[in-house]
């Protein structure tokens, strides 16, 4: 399984996890990485996040992410991470 | 027949090329001379001998083989020890250096080409046996044959032939494409038939790689035919900003629980290394110690076979 390093940043300063890259499978989309960081900070309840790289909504899977921007899986990606606005029942659609 | 480097695969010029093996050679030359002496005590085969059987003549009784003697009617008699020298062993050591973009960071270029440098020259002053260089990233390179000699023109060519710029770390086919030049190297025209050859590699690289369950099968083909294999890591990052060093690095897996849904796991990047032996390097001067060390281990463990 290929995978790509990411390190996760955010602005919501009770929600900062470490910033040592972590490994994950390329074809991780929003959910996926929203599981990640729920893991890394150990929630009870899972907060569900939306992922920003270089400011620009994640709406794919970071393999189709990198094809379309044209980057190979040799750079850390850096994702930040923001609560997600978007109703929790319209997230189980997609 | 493999991919020789023609002048499209240069990335420096003759000039630069030259300077940074200059630098680096210069640099590393006491270390260098340390880590000769070291392998010299390792890689040498110890003076003494070991009590061996089966000859009909020797010095001391096998006592494994007297019952078969009397049992065969005093046919089998090759009952008897001798002191045995050890034999003389030559070495074809094979340093390949990842080229991926992955290592393109300035401090992490500069700690591979000193490592690359360092092991190198060791190498050639212990005067062992033959070194091949090879490149490796989206694809692998032998940038220095075992057939030629190591020279300092050579180290400078090999320097030309890094650019950092692949965007793939295949380490699997460099493990594939290594055992098949080590099989092929056994045969070489030059390499004496007497002596027994021991192979070895010695890869540099940052140590992001995927696929751990199949590169260990592929490593341990490698090992059962006996070619050993070190990866050393160098972590130019991890000591001076004290961090992303991937010591403390980990990895995202799934895995299907018993009713079928896919569970998140998290495992430190290095506990599912698949090299046996690796190293993780911060300074050059500590390359000399570790390497060293991990070949020690193994020299251990085969002795024991
Ligand atoms: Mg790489």
């Amino acid at each position: 399984m290929a995978q790509v390093q990411v390190k996760f940043t955010t602005r919501h300063a009770d929600l900062k996890v470490d910033q040592v890259p972590i490994l994950v499978p390329l074809e991780l989309k929003r959910y996926g990485l929203s599981e990640v960081v729920n893991h890394l900070l150990a929630s009870e309840t899972p907060i569900p996040f939306e992922f920003l790289i270089d400011g620009e909504l994640l709406k794919m899977s970071l393999a189709n992410y990198l094809t379309a921007k044209g980057l190979s899986t040799e750079s850390v990606i850096s994702l930040e991470y923001v609560k997600s606005i978007i109703p929790p029942l319209f997230h189980s659609s997609y | 027949e493999y991919h020789y480097a023609g002048s499209q695969d240069y990335y420096r010029s003759f000039v630069e090329g030259r300077a940074i093996w200059q630098e680096h050679e210069l640099s590393t030359r006491d270390l260098a001379n340390s880590l000769c002496e070291q392998l010299r005590l390792i890689l040498e085969p110890t003076l003494a001998t070991k009590m061996r059987g089966d000859f009909r003549t020797g010095k001391r009784l096998n006592m494994k083989r007297i019952i078969p003697y009397i049992a065969s009617q005093f046919k089998k008699d090759k009952i008897w020890m001798r002191r045995t020298k050890p034999s003389k062993r030559q070495y074809q050591i094979m340093i390949a250096m990842d080229d991926s973009k992955s290592m393109a960071e300035s401090e992490s270029v500069r700690l591979a080409f000193e490592t690359l440098s360092l092991v190198s020259k060791a190498l050639t002053q212990l005067e062992a046996g033959s070194i091949a260089i090879a490149s490796f990233g989206e694809n692998f390179r032998l940038v220095h044959p075992f057939h030629q000699t190591f020279t300092f023109e050579a180290g400078v060519k090999v320097c030309q032939q890094f650019g950092f710029s692949q965007v793939r770390t295949n380490v699997k086919d460099l493990v594939r494409q290594s055992i098949i030049i080590f099989e092929s190297a056994k045969n070489l025209p030059g390499s004496n038939a007497s002596l027994e050859t021991w192979q070895l590699q010695i890869i540099i690289s940052d140590g992001i790689c995927e696929d751990h369950s199949t590169l260990q099968q592929l490593v341990r083909q490698a090992a059962g035919q006996k070619i050993m294999m070190i990866f050393v890591i160098v972590d130019a990052l991890g000591d001076r900003l004290k961090k992303d060093s991937i010591m403390d690095m980990n990895s995202v897996q799934y895995t299907t629980t018993n009713d079928g849904q896919m569970k998140l796991e998290m495992t430190r990047y290095l506990d599912t290394f698949p090299f046996q032996y690796f190293v993780v390097v911060r300074d050059v001067i500590d390359l000399p110690g570790v390497l060293s060390s991990a070949l020690r281990q193994w020299f251990a463990e085969i002795s024991q076979h």
